[in-house]
Formats: C-alpha cells, structure tokens, sequence
C-alpha cells in the first residue's frame, strides 16, 4: 500500500475548516437574555446531546468527503500481485494440434497429460482449453465442469496447420487481459524448433501468467518427406511436361527412397532417390501423361518414418488442348507478331496457339475463345471491338497492351481507361534511351525476368497509375509495366511497343520468360492446378460487384461456404490438406491441391534452454505453484482512486441529505 | 387616533405623561363610535333632590326652567380607590423589539392613571415591587396626584427578583377601602401559587386585575440555532435548542398562560394578558368593563 502523489496528502489540512464550523465556531455562541428560564429544564441537554450527535454526523461525512479526495488526489495503490497470489488462479490448456503432432502418437499424448492435468486440479478451479495451430483457438469458456473440459480436449483432433508459438503469446496475453485470476498455463506440445519465432520477445507472456511446458517427446526423431513438386498447372503435350520433386531428410541417415508419381490414384512412374543424411534429393519425371480435365496427381516416397503424412506431395494439372491467343496489331506493323508469336511458341510448355489480326479483320471476331488478348501499338479500335474488349476483360479475360506510337496518338488508352499524359520520346534527347528501374519481381509477369536493366526503351507512354499497380518503371520513374483490374479480369499495359523499334526488349533474353509469364498470367493459368500450403488463401473473386456465386468442395467433400459467404467471399482459408474442387466468380473451374507446410515436416525440437529461458526460470522445475511465480514476479502497483472518489462522492450525497434535513428544519422555524 | 395606541409609536415620546395622555384621548375617541362602552362622564338619568344631596350635582338650568331640584347622575359617578401593582422585576426588562415589558407596562399604567384621574376621577394609587416594595405612592385625587404616579412609574426601573409577598403584604397594612386593584407582571412563577399570594387582596372586596405583560418573544421564541440563555433574574444560562424552543417551550408557556388565568378566575379574579407588540387599548377596555360592572 502506497500512494502515488503523497503530495496531495497536504491537502488533509482542509479537515480543519469543518472542525472549525463545527466544534470551535459553535462555541462562541454568544449568549442571550431571557426573562426567565423556568420552562427550560436541564433535561434539555438531552436534546443538546442529539443535536451534537447530529452534528457529529454531519461533521463526520463532512471530514470523510475531503479526507476521501485528498486520498484520491493521492493516489493510493497497493502491490496486484500480492493480492493475486492469495486469491484464485485459472488453469489454461493448450494442446499443439499442428501437423507435425500426425507424428506418432504425440498427440494422443498431449491429449492424456491434459486430461490428468484436468484430473488432478482443485474441483473448484476454473480451467480453459484450447487448441495451437497457425492460430489459437479457444475451446471452451474457464469454466469448472469437468465434463465440459474433458470433452473439449477430447475432441482435439490432428490437424494440418503449423504452429506459431508466436501465435500463441499473442493469444495468452489477449486471454490474460481479461482474465481476473492469474493464469497458469499448460502447453502440451512436441516442442518444434521451426514454431518458434525469429525474434525470441514474441514469446513474451504476461505477468501474471505461469507456463508449465509438457513436451511430448524428448529428442528429435527423423523424418523424410517431399519437401517440394515443380509440376505445370496445364498441359497440353504430355510428353513435354516434367514433373520434378524434391525430398528431404531431417535428421536423417543418408538413405535410397523410392519416390513414385501416382495420376489419378496410379502409379505411373518411380524412381530411385539417394537422399543423403540429413540434406535433399531431386527426382525428375520425365513425363506427366495425365488425360484430358483435371488430374490428381501426387509424388510419394516410402518414409518408413513417424510422420506418414508428409510422405506425399499433392499437386494437380489440368490437361486441355491448346489455347489461341490473339494479337491485333495495325496493318503496317508486321514486327510486333513476330516478336511475340516467336517468344511465345518458344517455351516448352506453351500451351497456347498464336494468332495475329490486323485491327480491320479483328472486328467482330469472337473473343470469348481466345486465352488472352494482346493489342500491339494499335492507333484506332472500333468502338464495338472496344467494347467487346471491355466485355471480355470484364468477365475474366486479360489482355496485354502496348502502347507504342500509334497508341500515343490517342488521348486515352483503349480498354486501359486511362488518358495518356505525356509521350516520353527519349531517342531524341541527350540520353537517347531509358533503362527499366525498379521492377516488381512478386508480380508473375516479372517471376522469371528480373533483368530488364539491359532494355533498351526509346519511346513511352505516360499514363496515370494511380488506379493500376506499377509492375516495373524506367529510371525517370515513368510507369513502364502497370497491371489494372478490370472487373474479374486483368489488363496489362506495357508503356512501349512490342515492335522492336520504340525499344529493343524483344531481342534481349528477358523477353520470352516475360512473354511466357504474362500469357499463363493473363491467361489464368498460374492461379490453376499446381500445389498450394495449408493456410493459404484461395482468391474466390477479383471484384465486389459482381455477385456470382462461386462453390467449393473441401477434402472431406463437405461445401464449406454458406450461400451468402459463397456471394459475397473474396478469398477463403484452406485449412486442410488434399484436393479442393473450386468453381470461381469468373465462371473457370480449378482443382487445387493444398499440402502442410513441409517446416512441419523438420522434428527438430527447441533446446532445453531455450524451453527454460522462456518459463521465464532456467534453474526451478518446470512446474511451480502460481503463488511462487506471483511472488518472484515484480509487483504490479494497482491505483484504488476510483474507490477513494467513488465513496467520496457517496459521503457527498449523504451529508447533502443530512445537511439539507438540517436546514430544512431551521426553514419550517418561525 | 389609534395609531397612538401602537407602543411602537408610543416608544418615540419620552414623555411618560404625554403617553398617557396621548393613549387616553386615542382610546376616548375611539370608544365614541363604540356601542358597547359607556363613559363615566355621559349622563345617565335625573333624580329628584334629597336633602343630603351635594348641591354641586344639582342641574341648575333645569331649576331655572322649572323651578325643581334635579340631580344630574353620571354612569360611575362614585369615586373608586384605583391602585397599580407594577412588577418592577428583572425580567420584565426583557424585550425583543422597541418595547420592553416594563415600559409596556408603565404606559398601561400611565395611561390607567390618566383616565381614572381625569376622567374618572378616581383616587390613584401606585405600588412598585421587586422582591420588595420599592415604592408606594397612596391612592388620592389631589391635585398633583398624576405627576406623582407618573413620576413614580419613571422611576421603577428593574432590578432584582419579584416576590409578591411582600407587597401583598405591605398593600394589605394600607388597604382600608374597597377598591380596584391592578397587579402588573409577567408572573413568572407557579400559577397556584401567584394566585395563592395575591388572593388576600379580596378580602376586603377589592376587585383585582391581573395585567399578564409577555413580550412575544416570549410565546414564540424565534431561535435557529442552539442558544445559551441567560436569566435575567437569577442569571443562570442554559442551553436551548431549536426544536426545544419551538415545541416544549411554547407548549409550557401556553399551559402556564392557561393555568394562571384558570387559577385567577377560579380565585374571582380577572385575567389579562397584554403582549407588548399590541396597541394598550386592551388594558384601557378591560379597567372600563371593570369599573363599569362595579357599578
């Protein structure tokens, strides 16, 4: 018990005003004639006795309303802690239920040390369970029912997330906020090294919480897995499709794994793996003769390990016949075909058939067939092929624009939707060109052409990009590469041309991976098949107004969206491994394929220091009653002046009542 | 007129003598346009002459005109002995406004004395007591007779305590005539027992009047916070309260009020009580009732 501003207690000195009005003041009453007393008797003093009483209570509230604000004004407080030691504590229970507890029975184990924890508490103490993956999820409110707690550590089953001990110093400091008793919590997990954060201050709990770790396992055990498939998401040409895989050892003896690539539930090749100890191993299909649709498609080894289920590597490819793509292009400009269609048609796995129309013989071709579009340098566009663009992209299509010096005639850049500024003609000043600046390597059109410093660029465009995402800028900051939704789809404009002579980027390397990326990108293609990690969002829609209703059917066969989530949902979680059949708001069908995040898959645990360093007690036993943490912690100052001026404001109002009784009394008098 | 019977008014004229003249031509000329009173100085009714009768009262014109002796009678037209019992004790020395009790009281019989002199012409006489007799001036109709009394009231300033029996006592060695007696008093003391003492100045068929003097403040104490009260006579304090004054004391004052005047009138005597905050034609009516009715 302290005060904060024992200044304040100066103030105490003002009790004196009222002893004052009270007691001195009232005793220089002058005294006062009369003809005869003989009709007061002396038992009038009794009457006098009453009145001091009741002025003994007036003067009392009185002294107590400036006693209680000056301990207010003070600011007392005494040690939290201390108070919290004594009084009742909250158990919380936390079971890991991330991927890596599949191991063995590490889970089942956690479960059977909670439950005897749950056993061996005091009846009355109030107890919570929750279960750890990539978030914390509360299972049950603190609560005393024995039943209620069992059953909610009973229904704790092996999930597919990873676990952040971060995540779960983030949601125990939450829960302690509003926790009235100090905590002492259980954490029943395996211990993994790779849940443990970067920074070990994310680990940080409360005060007022005391950690009790149960590890479920005491040393590292091996573990292989298929750390990684590179795999197409379309196919076309069976025979030009690999299919590569990556496995990986942790902890391991060096060792030959089979490692086997199943289509459809088949085994349709297998080979031999050397992984060495502890380190990875490449395996390369050569072939991924999938039929015609989408295929599940997986790369598993024989792990004769503890954890089975990493063993496989899911993945998904979507085998179709070629796609056409369009370019339209004016009828002087022969190059910008060229350059594309040969860039396009030169990667391996293209699966898409080129097609190059003069602006005159593009109006009223159907657009809907063709995989994307790309409009190179054209000056003018019919407003109905315009429109029908506008349409295409609207409903999911992409398209590529270069905007050479045809387009920089026009004030506004078609299907763009965006006025040009100022045309950047470099090959007429000092410089005579402009190199690419900074790029956006996270954008796909850029994954595999980070170097376009190399480029050459004597002609750009202007535009506003405040509404577009600028993948790539030449060094006078110009917008070079800017990415624009449009509806559910995409448009791509690229602030020069295609035709070689406003730059040189179709002759340098960097320009068939672009090419290559831009068309599975505009395309749709890189958002299809493939593989994906637990917990990955899935993006459902690209635009809010449309209210399509897009459908998912998890692993289990389950469609976890209700209807109004499934019209309105941009995005969901994939929370589980295995294979999502996904209709999305642009109407195209995917079958993604989600797999652990394979750090799940390294067994490593967190070395017993670090364990110790984060009880926050490197020498005790892990277990300690609260009461001993409570007092090893430093106290915590509680401030009890809102009391102090709550009952101050109480001694106001009865002295207000009491004075005014008072008062009221001396009014009724004549 | 009235307005000089106010004692407020009466306060600013020093002139005890004044006073009383004043309070008496108010009264008479209030009682002119008053049917219920007489006055002693109206004609009552002719009565033929008897040899006895004292020539001053024969009506000579009637003589003249019919060469008969009437005698012109009066209402009262007999001489009373008129005696004031001032109670010139320390309490009656309290006041609460301009008027103190004892100067209430001297206008009374101030005022008594001039209309019993002048118009009545009654002898007057004049007893001032505390615990003692501290003055007496002997009922007479002579000339001169007012200046004494009045002089007499001025000088009966308060002290000490009041005891009646002395001048009770005293009064009786000079009372040898019936006549009408006036004790003026606040009668602090037990009603019996005031009663008891002043009781003996009947037996020789005195009329006696007690004038009960209570300045307001004394009914109805205004108190608003506890007070320390201090006798004026014995000089003993006390400690009051509000609500005390308000409804024990005013509640005993009342009773002592109501048992004197029972105790009186059981005893023959009248009761009167004069708060000094009123106008004294109370007194002046009652002396009038009385003497009428004596008559």
């Amino acid at each position: 018990m302290g005060f904060l501003v024992p200044g304040f207690l100066a103030g105490a000195a003002l009790v004196g005003l009222p002893l004052y009005l009270h007691l001195l003041r009232r005793h220089t009453t002058t005294p006062r004639p009369f003809s005869s007393i003989m009709f007061f008797e002396r038992r009038t003093q009794s009457s006098i006795r009453h009145r001091r009483f009741r002025y003994l209570l007036l003067l009392s509230l009185r002294l107590a309303v400036l006693l209680l604000i000056v301990l207010a004004f003070a600011n007392p407080y005494f040690k939290r802690a201390a108070v919290a030691a004594a009084g009742d504590k909250q158990l919380l229970l936390i079971v890991d239920d991330s991927f890596s507890m599949r191991a063995g029975t590490r889970l089942t184990d956690a479960k059977r040390e909670a439950l005897s924890v749950l056993a061996s508490r005091n009846e009355s103490t109030r107890a919570q369970v929750a279960a750890l993956g990539s978030r914390l999820q509360v299972l049950t409110e603190p609560v005393q029912d024995s039943a209620a707690l069992r059953a909610a550590v009973d229904s704790i089953g092996p999930g597919d997330s990873r676990s952040s001990f971060a995540e779960l110093a983030r949601g125990v400091r939450s829960l302690a906020e509003g926790a009235h008793a100090p905590i002492e919590l259980h954490f029943f997990s395996d211990m993994q090294k790779s849940s443990m954060p970067a920074s070990f201050s994310e680990l940080l709990l409360p005060p007022s919480v005391a950690l009790v770790l149960h590890p479920v396992v005491e040393r590292a055990q091996p573990n292989w897995a298929v750390e990684s498939v590179r795999a197409p998401g379309r196919v076309w040409n069976a025979s030009e499709a690999r299919v590569q895989a990556t496995i990986a050892g942790y902890q391991t003896p060096a060792a030959t794994r089979a490692v086997s690539l199943f289509i459809n539930g088949k085994e349709v090749a297998s080979q031999n793996a050397e992984v060495p100890a502890g380190g990875r191993a490449n395996v390369e299909f050569q072939s991924l003769d999938v039929p015609y649709g989408f295929s599940r498609c997986e790369v598993r080894i024989d792990g004769a390990d503890t954890l089975p289920a990493d063993d496989a590597y899911l993945f998904s490819v979507e085998r179709s016949d070629p796609q056409p793509v369009l370019l339209v292009h004016e009828a002087g400009d022969t190059r910008s075909s060229v350059y594309f269609g040969s860039a396009l048609g030169s990667t391996a796995e293209s699966s898409f058939s080129f097609q190059s129309l003069t602006v005159d013989r593009a109006a009223g071709v159907s657009l809907a067939r063709y995989a994307f579009i790309v409009l190179a340098d054209v000056g003018s566009l019919t407003s109905q092929f315009e429109n029908d663009l506008v349409r295409y992209v609207r409903g999911g299509g992409g398209v590529l624009i270069a905007a050479g010096t045809s387009t920089g005639h026009r004030s506004r850049i078609p299907v763009f939707e965006e006025n040009v500024l100022a045309i950047h003609d470099y090959s007429r000043d000092g410089a005579r060109f402009l190199a690419a600046g900074e790029t956006d390597t996270s954008h796909p059109s850029l994954a595999n052409s980070e170097h376009w410093a190399g480029a050459k660029f004597y002609y750009a465009v202007a535009v506003d990009p405040s509404a577009s995402r600028v993948v790539a800028k030449l060094t006078d900051q110009t917008p070079l590469l800017l990415d624009k939704k449009i509806g559910e789809g995409h448009a791509l404009l690229l602030a020069s041309g295609l035709d070689g002579i406003t730059n040189d980027l179709p002759v340098q390397p960097v320009f068939v991976p672009f090419v290559k990326q831009t068309a599975l990108y505009l395309s749709g293609t890189t958002d299809r098949g493939g593989a994906r990690t637990v917990d990955s969002d899935l993006e459902l829609r690209t635009s809010k107004e449309q209210a399509v209703s897009v459908e998912i059917v998890d692993p289990a066969g389950r469609r976890p969206l209700s209807l109004e989530e499934a019209a309105t949902a941009e995005s969901y979680q994939l929370t589980s491994s295995g294979y999502y059949e996904v209709r999305l708001a642009n109407g195209r069908r995917d079958l993604v394929a989600v797999n652990p995040d394979r750090r799940e898959s390294d067994l490593e645990i967190v070395p017993g220091d670090d364990l110790a360093l984060w009880r926050g007690n490197t020498g005790a036993e892990p277990k300690q009653s609260t009461a001993a943490v409570a007092q090893s912690e430093p106290a915590k100052p509680r401030s009890l002046w809102w009391y102090a001026m709550l009952l101050a404001l109480l001694a106001g109002i009865a002295e207000s009542v009491v004075a005014s009784r008072y008062l009221a009394v001396q009014r009724e008098e004549p | 007129m009235q307005r000089f019977l106010d004692p407020a008014v009466l306060a600013e004229i020093s002139s005890l003598d004044l006073i009383a003249r004043t309070v008496v031509d108010g009264f008479v000329a209030g009682l002119h346009r008053s049917p219920d009173f007489g006055f002693s100085q109206e004609f009552a009714e002719y009565r033929a002459y008897s040899p006895g009768d004292d020539l001053r009262h024969v009506d000579w014109n009637v003589f003249a005109r019919t060469e008969r002796m009437y005698l012109k009678k009066y209402r009262g037209e007999t001489n009373s002995l008129f005696t004031v019992v001032l109670d010139a004790s320390n309490s009656m020395n309290y006041s609460s406004h301009k008027v103190a009790k004892i100067d209430y009281a001297r206008y009374v019989a101030a005022s008594l004395f001039y209309l019993a002199i002048r118009n009545q012409r009654d002898a007057a006489g004049l007893i001032v007591f505390d615990d003692e007799v501290r003055n007496y001036i002997r009922p007479s109709t002579r000339q001169g007779q007012v200046s004494r009394l009045l002089h007499g009231l001025e000088m009966a300033e308060p002290r000490a305590q009041t005891d009646f029996a002395k001048p009770i006592s005293h009064f009786q060695e000079f009372l040898r005539r019936r006549g009408l007696v006036l004790v003026i008093s606040d009668f602090y003391g037990p009603p019996e027992q005031i009663v008891r003492t002043i009781a003996p100045l009947r037996f020789h068929g005195n009329e006696v009047v007690l004038f009960h003097v209570l300045d307001p403040r004394e009914i109805r104490p205004d108190l608003d916070k506890p007070a320390i009260l201090v006798d004026l006579e014995t000089r003993e304090d006390i400690e009051v309260t509000p609500e005390y004054a308000r409804d024990t004391y005013q509640a005993r004052i009342a009773a002592h009020i109501s048992g004197l005047r029972h105790s009186a009138r059981s005893a023959g005597m009248d009761y009167h009580l004069l708060i000094t905050d009123l106008p004294l034609d109370g007194a002046l009516k009652e002396y009038l009732a009385i003497r009428q009715r004596r008559n």
